[in-house]
């Protein structure tokens, strides 16, 4: 009998030779030294073969459906400890009625021409139709932010409404930990009043209608009302959306505030920040460090050690300033009695509505800048810019794509759902902020609501990427899936939306656009990367 | 080949060391799926998903195309589940199933054509025998199954696919032919064809 081809015994040795052949070679086999050894050494080839192959290599498949987070702690959990949290804020808020300060409303961008006019204006117009208005209005806000989050929560829950063990646990968790006030005294009422004779020992936490503090507050005031008046002691910081401040007491700390007015009359132990309609330090006010504020009319006739940065519509300064005056505004007066330590600039529109009286005692040099509308398309160094963030796009795009191919691919699909994502986007944009707002008002969700702030701009960010590169897939139609395939098609995509957003009118509102529908499309991507693999 | 075959290796489907999941366990998360119930399906991607993956990686040229073709296969399992009669090991028509997307893929690739052509030369019996031993057959460390692995994913698609299909998927040779749209027999000197130029790559390499 001959000996066996090796392909013929291959196929032995892989199960697959008909029966009667198979016989026939195993009786050959019997005899022959020869085919025997290769019969063993295919054996061993084969076993080799199976076992590289099957050796799986380290990487796991970063594939859409599998979840990097632990079971116990996935999106759907923090959705429901998100709506628990608004959820206890907004029964904390129903049971103390608690005054909504001004600052709820959306903060528009500051404008030196006069617009800070029209902001505090429409927080005057909310005050003065009563802070029952306010809350009434909070209150409906809050009521679609719970549905928008409870429904929300469900839906991801999966349709059967089922909470799984480690969100019912977190979900307690939560509620215990949101029950507002455990580190702070809070006082909410139409007038709160720390008597003179009255210590609190811990932060105080006030809001109402008035809010006066004749005595001592051993930690920091927060306060949010109508009327804020310290005529006390504050050891710590004021921190203070309201309509009116006055500080005819000390506060040893700083001052935080956003408010219509506020006037220092007293001593403040460090600086004054804050965004404000009018800002007016007395004769007799004094400030042991230095100011950065923002305001429509600013005042100083009092002192202030160090420096003063303002961004005002009217600035005068009659008092004194311990080092640099910086001023960009519209107009700067500087009377006989001022006296700046340091250097003064300003930067205005106008040089004529600078008045620098002569008997102005400043120290240093006198800088005075007069700012133009300029058209920036004529400056090469826009161009430098914008292609500087082009750069930076891509590459995060670049570093997203090599990290998570998988997610960038289905980020990039999603986008092509359209209304849906549009739809998504929106509520995201504008029920974030508001969910960060009422986060951080509870202040034990201070940190979350900061975090849940950097991830919302994050998104915002990477909006552009996902509509970009799918900007460019439609319009390359790349016939094969590489990676440089996409990166074309994102820097392609890019491109266009940089040219259409600097379109005066239109562009904004593409800009709008495109943020909206790549929030929508990143927030579903995530949804699904949540899910244990399958969805439909 | 369609007579009986004579089955002279016999092997169990490998899983992870994770997951040991055998008989009335795996039978009635199978029944749960087939029942549309999403743990069940879940349960089944955490068992098998490193398996279609390890698959589809071998069988296509890219990780993304992978990780689609991985997708894709969970996605249709709840509806492809419900035609799983019990007849094979659960994993073996899971590969069956996973070759199947592949090739799809690959052929969409190549835009309804073929993936695999048969040559001219048709499926004469290759009578010269290799006189060297085969580096495959030593029993080898750790790096050299690396090195195997990666002379493998060289190996152009005709003799790439054959070879995953049959020693990765398991999967008979007639199983593979259907797949491909080939004989067996054809099947069989790919594989065999495959193997040889395997052993080439692997001793010009280590040299």
């Amino acid at each position: 009998m001959e000996c066996y081809s090796e392909q013929i015994i291959s196929i032995f040795v892989d199960g697959e030779l008909e029966v009667e052949e198979a016989q026939r070679l195993r009786d050959h086999l019997s005899t022959c030294r020869r085919c025997r050894q290769l019969l063993d050494a295919l054996r061993a080839e084969n076993r080799v073969l199976s076992e590289s192959l099957q050796e799986l290599s380290e990487e796991a498949p970063s594939l859409v459906g599998v979840s990097r987070l632990r079971s116990s702690w996935t999106w759907s959990d923090l959705a429901i400890g998100g709506a628990v949290l608004a959820l206890t804020s907004i029964v904390a808020f129903w049971i103390d009625a608690l005054r909504i300060p001004e600052a709820l409303q959306w903060l528009n961008p500051f404008s030196v021409s006069g617009g800070t006019n029209v902001i505090f204006n429409l927080s005057y117009y909310f005050s003065d139709g009563g802070t029952a208005m306010l809350s009434e209005y909070a209150a409906v806000i809050g009521k679609i932010i719970l549905v928008l989050l409870v429904g929300g929560s469900a839906l991801l829950l999966g349709r059967r409404f089922r909470l799984r063990q480690p969100g019912l646990r977190l979900l307690i968790v939560l509620v215990a930990m949101s029950l507002p006030g455990f580190a702070l005294e809070r006082r909410h009422s139409d007038i709160v009043t720390v008597r003179a004779n009255e210590t609190v020992d811990d932060t105080l936490l006030a809001s109402g209608n008035i809010v006066r503090v004749d005595g001592v507050v051993n930690g920091d005031l927060l306060a949010f009302g109508g009327t804020v008046e310290v005529r006390g002691t504050v050891k710590g910081d004021l921190v203070s959306f309201a309509k009116r401040i006055v500080v005819s007491g000390t506060v040893e700390g700083n001052i935080f505030d956003l408010s219509n007015s506020l006037d220092l009359d007293g001593q403040l132990g460090h600086s004054i920040y804050g965004l404000m309609q009018s800002l007016h330090v007395n004769d007799r006010g004094h400030v042991g460090e230095g100011i950065v504020a923002g305001g429509g009319e600013i005042s100083l006739e009092g002192e202030v050690n160090r420096s003063v940065t303002m961004f005002a519509g009217n600035a005068d300064v009659s008092g004194s300033v311990g080092r640099e005056l910086t001023m960009a505004g519209d107009n700067l007066t500087v009377t006989n009695t001022a006296r700046i330590g340091g250097n003064l600039s300003a930067s205005v529109r106008d040089l004529k509505k600078v008045h620098i009286a002569d008997g102005a005692t400043i120290t240093g040099t006198r800088e005075i800048q007069v700012r133009e509308r300029e058209n920036r398309f004529t400056h090469p160094i826009f161009y430098f810019f914008t292609a500087v963030w082009l750069a930076a796009a891509m590459l995060v795009g670049w570093l997203i794509l090599i990290l998570f191919p998988g997610f960038f691919q289905a980020s990039t699909h999603a986008v092509g759902a359209g209304w849906r994502s549009l739809g998504l986007g929106i509520a995201v944009l504008a029920g974030v902020p508001v969910a960060i707002i009422l986060t951080a008002i509870t202040l034990v969700g201070l940190p979350a609501s900061l975090m849940l702030l950097m991830a919302y701009l994050v998104a915002i960010y990477l909006a552009k990427i996902w509509v970009g590169a799918f900007l460019g897939q439609i319009l390359l139609k790349p016939t094969g899936v590489t990676k440089s395939d996409v990166l074309l098609g994102l820097l392609v995509g890019l491109l266009i939306l940089t040219v259409v957003r600097f379109i005066p009118y239109l562009g904004g509102l593409v800009h709008f656009g495109v943020t909206c529908l790549g929030l929508g499309a990143f927030a579903w991507q995530l949804y699904r990367f949540s899910r244990p693999a399958i969805t439909t | 080949m369609d007579a009986k075959k004579d089955s002279a290796k016999g092997s169990q489907p490998r899983e992870d060391n994770a997951m040991q999941m055998e008989g009335p366990d795996l039978e009635s998360v199978i029944e749960r799926a087939q029942g549309h119930d999403a743990e069940a399906l879940g349960e089944i991607y955490r068992l098998y998903v490193r398996r279609v993956f390890g698959l589809c990686r071998y069988m296509l040229d890219s990780r993304e195309s992978a990780e689609d073709a991985t997708s894709e296969v969970f996605l249709k399992l709840q509806r492809s589940i419900e035609s799983y009669d019990g007849s094979v090991p659960f994993l073996r028509w899971l590969l069956r199933v996973t070759g199947n997307q592949c090739i799809d893929a690959l052929r969409r690739r190549k835009r309804g054509r073929q993936v695999i052509v048969e040559g001219e030369e048709g499926v004469a019996v290759i009578e010269a025998t290799s006189s060297e031993p085969s580096p495959l057959g030593a029993v080898i460390s750790t790096e050299e199954r690396a090195q195997v692995r990666d002379a493998i994913a060289c190996l152009p698609e005709n003799y790439r696919v054959p070879l995953v299909l049959r020693y990765y998927g398991e999967l008979s040779y007639d199983e593979i032919a259907e797949q491909l749209g080939l004989r067996s027999n054809y099947v069989a000197a790919l594989l065999f064809r495959a193997k040889q130029e395997l052993r080439r790559k692997l001793s010009h390499g280590s040299k």
